[in-house]
């Protein structure tokens, strides 16, 4: 089965898992990002959104994190295959 | 000499308690230089050998991006720094170790505390702590903080390691960041070498990596150097062989290679078990974030935390001010009337008074606080808030503060400790004070109720507390858009698992609190209402003349052989004239006066009050605390407040105001909404200074509540012409 095309992680729903493929983000955020496991080939899945619908709840490295959308949209992930 | 050791650590990884078991009660709380991040630190003694202990923030790495990575960087650079302890989260390892593999890179003895054993145990995880030591090169200590399990076989370790000294021991693990990086690692490391004092003020492979990942500071350091011509040529040429052969950039290989590490040495240690029991932590999520119940549930805690404040709190608030109130009396009774005895009982007593005031609720709110936040509860309220808060240019965790401003502003401003970015923290700060207290609403009672009819009074008192709010919405937008326009802090918080808060360490923290309160805040506050007491006293209360007349007239009324009510009531008038006169010549008074001009488009637009300058006096009061205006106002508009027995009764100043001050409703609308906007009181002045530890930001606070109070109420006054009324 081939691999869809990278898409933003804001783009995924709660229950779906997909791998880390690239971090957009500049600056700061990409430091911040890189440090908390948003590495190539990291496996994530999203939790819920909050009830207001921002942020987002994810487990990856085996923890929890909430990412606001501006940051999840700057994260581009494939859907394993 | 005492041995310095720092602990390091991720945010919720058990490291403050791990501090207070192993320092117990011997503890100091201050901050780091120049910043208001708290710093902690304690003593323990073990065979004879002092052990200073510093409890460095919490932090995900240090790449000092943020101000706790500076701070937490800064000082393990530190040469005094002889024992480094990281804390590791046995539950959570792979990302604990992250940080790790920062620190191995400062090659300086460390022991490895591997806390929160029982959860990782719960969790259906086995590690061994002896592959992991000799993984990582030091000594593995296995603890569980909150039970104190394992912390004198930390203490011994920590011990062992401070008197081996740091030869044999600083060659620890190493992170081996593959052929390549190695290979253009040396490069660069051989590059710095030629500048020795670089080498020596910071480890060459640790700059190396930093350079290697764009790090700020490891920029700066290098430009300072003599050899930066060479290292930059080093690095942009490895730079430029490394990015399109592996495929990313340096930062991201940084990282990549650092939880390669980090996977392997879990891979190495951790077995899970079969077993896996339900977790507590997603059971509990499953209804504290749920979609529909999360609100509820979120308004209800909130709730409960504000009426153990301010509802529960309010009963040693009473004693207090009973206590106080006692004091006054009495001293005034038994001392020589005279400025020194007036100083004492009208200056410093109610100062002193108006400070303690404040500490059982301080203490109840960061107890609340720090419950929510240990036992992971925090987190979800910022996570469930973050979208409202956000639309105001504010975090999540910017709500908790606002909701208990409209209690009291002052452990409300305190409460924003909890936010970790400073731009946010900061905004919070600025915009608490708009959140209407529950002193001011005493203010707006005795107005609304004398200017309105009942129920336009109540919409009134309800239309303050939604203007306050709307008003900290716009500003904080404002200020987010102006200046704190910098990078937006990243929003991405973890979620701990849910843990049962350690009670002691709960009970350190609120002593801290109201400490720290008194010893800072208080005497901002008791200094501040000192010079309030001059302003209003002088230069009448000196003037012989006039106590002389009080006195001639006391006596004369005294011979009059009245019943002894109306002998007490006459006495309490003549007192009440001289106050009057006193407070009504008094420097405050000239500065009223000469204030008022400014004044005047919103509370005199038609310049027909002659009265008009007593607003000020009371505006000045309100300076001081909300708490004082009421009286101010009875004494200025020479009126009694509340009866003998001391029952609140403003009738008589709800007359006098209505008679003789000239105020129409639409200038006291005008006045309700100056008070409301305003610098709340001293105490919040002096938290703010606590807090920001700035005097330009608390002058800033100070000068835009007043400016922006002034507009407010001059455009209800123009609004209210507008639309024809009075």
């Amino acid at each position: 089965m081939s691999q869809d095309k990278p898409k933003p992680l804001s783009d995924l729903h709660p229950g779906d898992e997909a791998l880390v493929f690239e971090v957009l983000a500049q600056g700061r955020i990409r430091q911040r990002l890189l440090e908390m496991g948003f590495i190539r080939g990291a496996r994530l899945k999203v939790e819920k959104l909050a009830p207001l619908g921002d942020p987002m709840e994810l487990v990856i490295k085996g923890y929890h994190l909430s990412l606001r959308r501006e940051e999840s949209q700057c994260i581009l992930v494939s859907e394993e295959d | 000499m005492p041995i310095t050791l720092a602990l390091a650590g991720n945010p919720n990884c058990g490291k403050t308690t791990i501090f207070n078991a192993l320092t117990g009660s011997r503890q100091h709380v201050g901050n780091w230089a120049g910043v208001t991040v708290e710093r902690r630190s304690g003593f323990f003694e073990s065979a004879g050998i002092q052990v200073e202990v510093v409890d460095l923030p919490g932090t995900y790495s240090l790449s000092a991006q943020s101000e706790d990575e500076r701070i937490a960087a800064g000082f393990l650079a530190d040469p005094t720094v002889e024992v480094i302890v990281n804390v590791l989260d046995a539950s959570n390892l792979e990302r604990n170790l992250y940080l790790t593999t920062q620190l191995l890179e400062l090659r300086r003895p460390m022991v490895f505390a591997l806390n929160m054993m029982d959860d990782a145990e719960k969790n259906g995880l086995k590690l061994d702590p002896t592959a992991l030591a000799a993984l990582l090169g030091g000594p593995v200590v296995p603890t569980v903080g909150n039970r104190e399990e394992g912390i004198q076989a930390l203490r011994e370790a920590i011990l062992k390691l401070a008197c081996a000294g740091p030869e044999p021991l600083a060659a620890g693990g190493t992170v081996n960041y593959g052929p390549d990086l190695e290979q253009e690692l040396g490069k660069i490391v051989r590059e710095i070498h030629r500048d020795e004092e670089l080498a020596r003020t910071c480890p060459p492979r640790w700059l190396a990596l930093q350079l290697l990942e764009n790090g700020f500071k490891a920029k700066s350091l290098v430009e300072r150097s003599h050899a930066r011509q060479a290292v930059t040529t080093q690095v942009q040429s490895s730079l430029a062989f490394l990015e399109p052969h592996l495929g990313a950039d340096g930062a991201t290989l940084v990282a990549e290679r650092r939880y390669g590490f980090a996977h392997g040495l879990v891979e190495e240690v951790q077995k899970r078990s079969a077993t896996r029991r339900t977790d507590i932590t997603a059971r509990l999520d499953a209804v504290l974030t749920n979609r529909w119940l999360g609100i509820p549930i979120f308004i209800a805690i909130m709730v409960a935390v504000y009426s153990l404040t301010f509802v529960v709190g309010k009963i040693p608030q009473d004693w207090i001010a009973g206590g106080f109130n006692l004091l006054h009396t009495w001293a005034g009774e038994r001392l020589p009337p005279g400025e020194l005895t007036s100083l004492l009982v009208d200056g410093i007593i109610p100062g002193v008074g108006a400070v303690v005031v404040f500490v059982p609720i301080i203490m109840l709110l960061m107890g609340c606080v720090a419950f929510l936040e240990d036992t992971g509860y925090m987190a979800r309220a910022a996570f469930i808030m973050d979208r409202l808060m956000h639309l105001m240019g504010l975090h999540g965790k910017s709500f908790i503060p606002l909701i208990m401003g409209t209690g009291c502003n002052v452990p409300a401003v305190q409460a924003t400790r909890t936010i970790e970015a400073r731009d946010d923290r900061f905004i919070t700060i600025l915009v608490a004070p708009l959140m209407s207290c529950s002193a001011r609403l005493q203010i707006y009672i005795v107005i609304a109720g004398t200017f309105f009819r009942p129920v336009q009074a109540a919409l009134a008192i309800l239309a303050m507390h939604f203007l306050g709010f709307a008003l900290a919405m716009a500003v904080g937008k404002l200020l987010r858009l102006t200046l704190f326009r910098g990078a937006n802090a990243p929003f991405v918080m973890e979620l701990p698992p849910y843990r049962l808060p350690v009670l002691k360490s709960t009970a350190i923290h609120m002593w801290e609190k109201g400490s720290v309160f008194l010893t800072r805040a208080g005497t901002t506050i008791l200094g501040g209402a000192t010079l309030v007491w001059f302003l209003s006293h002088y230069p009448g209360i000196s003037n012989r003349s006039w106590s002389e007349e009080l006195h001639r007239q006391e006596a004369a009324v005294r011979t009059l052989n009245l019943p002894p009510l109306e002998e007490a009531s006459r006495l309490d008038d003549l007192a009440l004239a001289h106050q009057s006169r006193v407070v009504n010549t008094s420097l405050a008074a000239d500065i009223g006066k000469t204030l008022q001009p400014a004044l005047a488009p919103i509370l005199d637009p038609d310049h027909s009050r002659a009265e008009a300058w007593k607003d000020s006096i009371a505006l000045t009061a309100g300076f001081v605390a909300k708490e004082i205006v009421v009286s101010t106002m009875a004494v200025i508009h020479h009126t009694q407040v509340g009866d003998r027995d001391g029952n609140p009764d403003v009738s008589g100043l709800q007359s006098a105001l209505r008679q003789r001050s000239g105020l129409s409703p639409l200038t006291a609308l005008a006045f309700m909404v100056f008070t409301l906007i305003y610098t709340p009181c001293l105490g919040t002045i002096g938290m703010i200074l606590k807090e920001t530890r700035s005097f330009i930001w608390t002058s800033f606070s100070v000068v835009y509540g007043l400016g922006l109070a002034w507009l407010m109420a001059w455009l209800t006054v123009q609004g209210g012409h507008a639309l024809g009324f009075a």
